[in-house]
């Protein structure tokens, strides 16, 4: 049992992803217990003159099933999929919205992106630059911009109090649940909606990421010998976290309590992330938790593919776990959805809490053969059931920025 | 040996002396505190040259020359052991790509 020393408690009472394996929850982890992969061929904008062709698409994605609002289904894809994954989230709560009177003070929406809404900067360039076009379409800016994906949930579901985008990178998402977290649990507002969404897939975009020379021209298989880069992806996810009585009261379906967050920068390099950071953030996720390492049953781990992060995640997930290292069940679901980016941490964070409910812990694909230093469970290639009390997720950037969310049972 | 042939090898050489020139100023600009004494033999992992930098290394080489070259920051490659070995893999690409030119 957790000691909250009175303070107040979270509870996840929604969730909402659109992924490149599934466009909402069920069809995603329903995807992830399989193991379908959902990385291929790139067919949503020419790979002319570009050696990377593969990424995690989100495919058959029509906003006009799913979105309501005229102003959602004329923003950025980025936004869009945000939508989605809130709408998701709000139905599964059953929340009474749009929030109305003080209510809708006491809540926030704190949806980021890695990016923004790239992919409409890079079409509009093209448009000026390239093809000589006149102007821009009116609203180029308002796609744009980082904050666009909250204020449209914002004003979708009538939530007044915060309301901005955070950044950091592909911790975003993981970084943006810990930020309502707080919130709630300081007092400021009572229920949030939480996460992010990229959606940065486009020719340019490819060819900036092609020239750091760290994605994979053939796949993404996290802690494997034959491992030789990450696969970009798109998506989002989106939690909605409730303080613990506000739930009870409205009888809101309980999913998992969100009882640890930590947060660290490795302070050292842009690109090669540390140990001790990375460490540190989980450990700080536990000590908030107030419980053991040996007590995480599953961890979804960051698990890019690239040479560097696998070899430091396994180092330090050791350096914390001890003795336990062993025992806990851990895996990469980058391997099937690919590197979502900014909006990676809630959609593992999902998976995570998945886990929690269905106590089943998602494969690692594509692990015939592991790097001899990384010689821990990451559940090769095939799910297995197993009880989850608690799980971990953990989400590391470029920059060395790093956010862990630690989350536990229905309390009630 | 042909005097064609004699002049192709010539050609090499000088081309050689050329290319390892560009890209020991190359190197020399991506160090914070470039050495003067980087030669053919230098170990590229005595530079202070990490992945990043060598990503920029490979770009400001591929832009100076009108070349593509291979390379991926997650495996180790033999062409990035020395500056000599660099300059070879530069001077073959270079070739490849003339010769591929000349055909085309």
């Amino acid at each position: 049992m957790t000691n909250t020393n009175g303070r107040r408690r979270v509870v996840v009472t929604g969730q909402g992803v659109v992924t490149p394996v599934g466009t909402d929850v069920p069809q995603f982890w329903s995807a992830l217990k399989k193991g379908t992969c959902g990385i291929g061929e790139i067919k949503g904008f020419s790979t002319e003159d570009l050696y990377i062709t593969i990424a995690g698409e989100v495919a058959d994605f029509n906003p006009r099933d799913r979105l309501t609002s005229k102003q959602l289904l004329l923003a950025d894809r980025y936004s869009q999929f945000a939508g989605c994954a809130a709408q998701e989230a709000v139905r599964q709560s059953g929340l009474e919205v749009p929030l109305e009177g003080d209510k809708s003070y006491r809540a926030a929406s704190i949806i980021g992106s890695g990016i923004g809404g790239l992919t409409t900067l890079e079409l509009s360039y093209r448009a000026l630059f390239k093809e000589n076009k006149r102007a821009t379409h009116p609203l180029t800016l308002l796609k744009s911009i980082g904050s666009s994906a909250a204020a449209h949930v914002s004003i979708e579901y009538g939530i007044k109090g915060p309301c901005f985008g955070v950044v950091s990178a592909c911790s975003t998402a993981t970084h943006s649940v810990g930020l309502v977290y707080r919130m709630i649990r300081e007092g400021l507002i009572d229920l949030g909606l939480g996460g992010a969404a990229e959606a940065s897939l486009a020719w340019g975009s490819t060819r900036a990421w092609q020239a750091m020379r760290v994605l994979s021209p053939d796949g993404l298989w996290p802690f494997s010998k034959n491992r030789n880069g990450t696969v970009l992806a798109e998506g989002g996810g989106v939690l909605l976290l409730e303080e613990l009585e506000h739930a009870k009261e409205r009888g809101a379906p309980i999913l998992a309590e969100l009882i640890g967050y930590g947060m660290t920068a490795d302070a050292a390099d842009m690109v090669n992330p540390s140990i001790d950071g990375a460490s540190t953030a989980m450990q700080m996720a536990l000590d908030d938790a107030g419980i053991s390492a040996s007590d995480i049953d599953y961890l979804n781990a960051h698990g890019t593919a690239t040479a560097v992060n696998d070899i430091n995640e396994t180092r330090a997930i050791k350096r914390v776990f001890g003795k336990s290292a062993n025992d806990v069940s851990i895996s990469s679901t980058k391997s099937m959805h690919g590197h979502c980016l900014g909006g990676g941490g809630s959609i593992e964070a999902t998976a995570a809490i998945m886990a929690l409910n269905d106590n089943f812990v998602p494969p690692t694909i594509g692990l015939s053969e592991p790097d001899p230093e990384c010689d821990l469970d990451y559940t090769p290639n095939a799910g297995k059931k197993r009880d989850v009390s608690y799980s971990m997720s953990n989400s590391f950037a470029f920059g060395g920025l790093n956010a862990v969310l630690v989350f536990g049972p229905d309390p009630t | 040996m042909s005097e064609r042939d004699l002049r192709a090898v010539g050609d090499r050489e000088s081309n050689m002396d050329e290319v390892a020139t560009k890209i020991i100023e190359i190197l020399k600009k991506n160090m914070k505190e470039p050495s003067d004494n980087i030669g053919l033999e230098t170990p590229l992992s005595d530079l202070d040259i990490e992945s990043l930098d060598l990503a920029v290394i490979v770009f400001d080489i591929e832009d100076t020359f009108g070349i593509e070259i291979p390379y991926n920051a997650n495996e180790e490659v033999e062409d990035f052991a020395t500056v000599g070995s660099v300059v070879d893999k530069v001077n073959s690409i270079i070739s490849e790509t003339k010769a591929s030119g000349a055909a085309a």
